[in-house]
């Protein structure tokens, strides 16, 4: 007898929130109200920028910027760097990489990918497909190498919907390196990010900061971009050509890496 | 690729998948040290266990070229905790580590591990089996992300070594960071 009354107890112990839930009937208001605002002139910016992007046959771009580090107590250490990039739609790509502990730098003239360890002197080279969109991928997917700024590439196509769009909504004016620009903030899963896009006929973005937010310290990734549309890009510019004192090494694909 | 991720995320030691394996990177201390000066950073790397470790860091793309949707980290950290050893060994080797303009690998893109995929060269050894100094103890096929100061590039029919002692290391990239496979001697 007593068993059974305390079996009772624990269902009902067990069963009250789901009763009380049930009582009340409803969804919680809450996720209703939360609804993300996606603002049309937001996505309308993003998409004439993107439009924009797409439209560049070739570019330079310097770009300072920082990283947000998460130790494992949680705090956040901020490095500094610069990219140099330099483009020619639809199959030439350098990256230069620059720190002040390393340094880095990818030849791609649709063909090759070489990467390169200016101080180490090492260089890994690998046949690479014959567009940028089939480097990136073959970067990313084959040796984890996910290209800073890769949005430059990846805005306007497939692999950047604005359907991902949680949010989006326009901050403001604001001036970027004397340029006067429009920032606009977006949420995606994953990341909360940030863009000024340059106002008048040249809507390129000049900054971006991508907040991590499936880590609990949110760490930040910041760029400030200095484009130049008119860059002379030469064939060399893509072809690598190992210096003497230079080793060949090999690239691994990522999951033969793992011991 | 889905496979290695997903060995990625069953390691405990293992960051999330675009999170990347810098948790292990206990040089972090070497790079504290550089900041903030010798005296730092002989305070940081005289203890082994102490110095912040990266367990992770921001993304640098919104958006995902490759098909997995998050960028597979190139695997180069197995459990670095097991070489604290060599940390200690060569992190208190103060004037390599303040040294910005050491044009020596092991320093300037080896010693320091930060940065996501191009910036995470890791400052120590992920071999999978090593406890004790990697020179000593490393077996062939054992993988470390750097390797003693004593070291010496040695070039063999054309492919580049390290070799530090006995043992014969071969150093390939994994991504963008350098990481170094133990080899037989070459003939």
């Amino acid at each position: 007898m007593r068993r059974s009354s305390l079996f009772v107890v624990i269902v009902a112990i067990a069963c009250a929130p789901a009763l009380a839930h049930a009582q009340t009937g409803d969804v919680p208001s809450s996720a209703i109200m939360a609804a993300p605002q996606v603002q049309p002139e937001a996505v309308a910016a993003l998409e004439k920028m993107s439009a924009y992007l797409r439209s560049l046959k070739q570019f330079g771009l310097h770009a300072d910027t920082t990283i947000d580090l998460v130790m494992e107590d949680g705090q956040k250490l901020e490095f500094p760097g610069t990219l140099d990039y330099k483009v020619r739609s639809p199959n030439g790509l350098y990256i230069g990489m620059k720190s002040d502990r390393k340094e880095r730098e990818l030849y791609y003239d649709g063909k090759t990918l070489t990467v390169y360890g200016p101080r180490n002197k090492l260089y890994a080279q690998t046949p690479a497909p014959p567009t940028i969109a089939g480097l990136l991928a073959l970067a990313e997917d084959k040796y984890g190498i996910e290209l800073p700024l890769a949005d430059l590439f990846l805005w306007g196509t497939a692999r950047a919907p604005v359907s991902s769009l949680r949010s989006a909504a326009y901050v403001g004016p604001a001036r970027i390196d004397g340029s006067v620009t429009d920032q606009y903030a977006f949420r995606q899963d994953g990341v909360d990010w940030q863009i000024w896009i340059e106002a008048g006929d040249k809507p390129l973005p000049r900054r971006m900061v991508i907040t991590t937010t499936d880590d609990a310290a949110q760490p930040q990734y910041a760029s400030t971009l200095r484009w130049n549309t008119n860059a002379a890009i030469r064939d060399g510019d893509f072809a690598f050509t190992p210096p003497k004192d230079a080793h060949r090494i090999e690239l691994v694909a990522a999951q033969e890496v793992s011991p | 690729m889905r496979h290695a991720a997903a060995k990625h995320r069953a390691s405990k030691r293992h960051a999330p998948p675009h999170a990347n394996p810098w948790r292990n990177t206990i040089a972090i201390g070497a790079g504290i040290g550089l900041l903030a000066g010798a005296v730092a950073l002989l305070a940081v790397t005289s203890d082994a266990h102490a110095g912040p470790r990266a367990r992770g860091g921001a993304r640098t793309s919104v958006n995902h070229a490759g098909a997995g949707g998050h960028a597979v980290a190139p695997s180069r950290s197995a459990n670095t905790n097991v070489n604290r050893n060599t940390q200690v060994n060569r992190s208190t080797n103060v004037s390599r580590n303040t040294s910005i303009d050491v044009h020596n690998d092991i320093d300037i893109d080896v010693d320091n591990g930060w940065h996501h995929g191009w910036y995470d060269d890791h400052p120590v050894a992920t071999a999978a089996a090593v406890t004790t100094a990697v020179a000593v103890t490393a077996a062939v096929g054992s993988i470390v992300n750097s390797v003693p100061p004593s070291c010496v590039t040695t070039v063999v029919n054309g492919i580049a070594y390290q070799q530090c002692g006995s043992t014969w290391y071969q150093p390939q990239y994994a991504g963008t960071a350098v990481q170094y496979i133990v080899v037989n001697p070459p003939n």
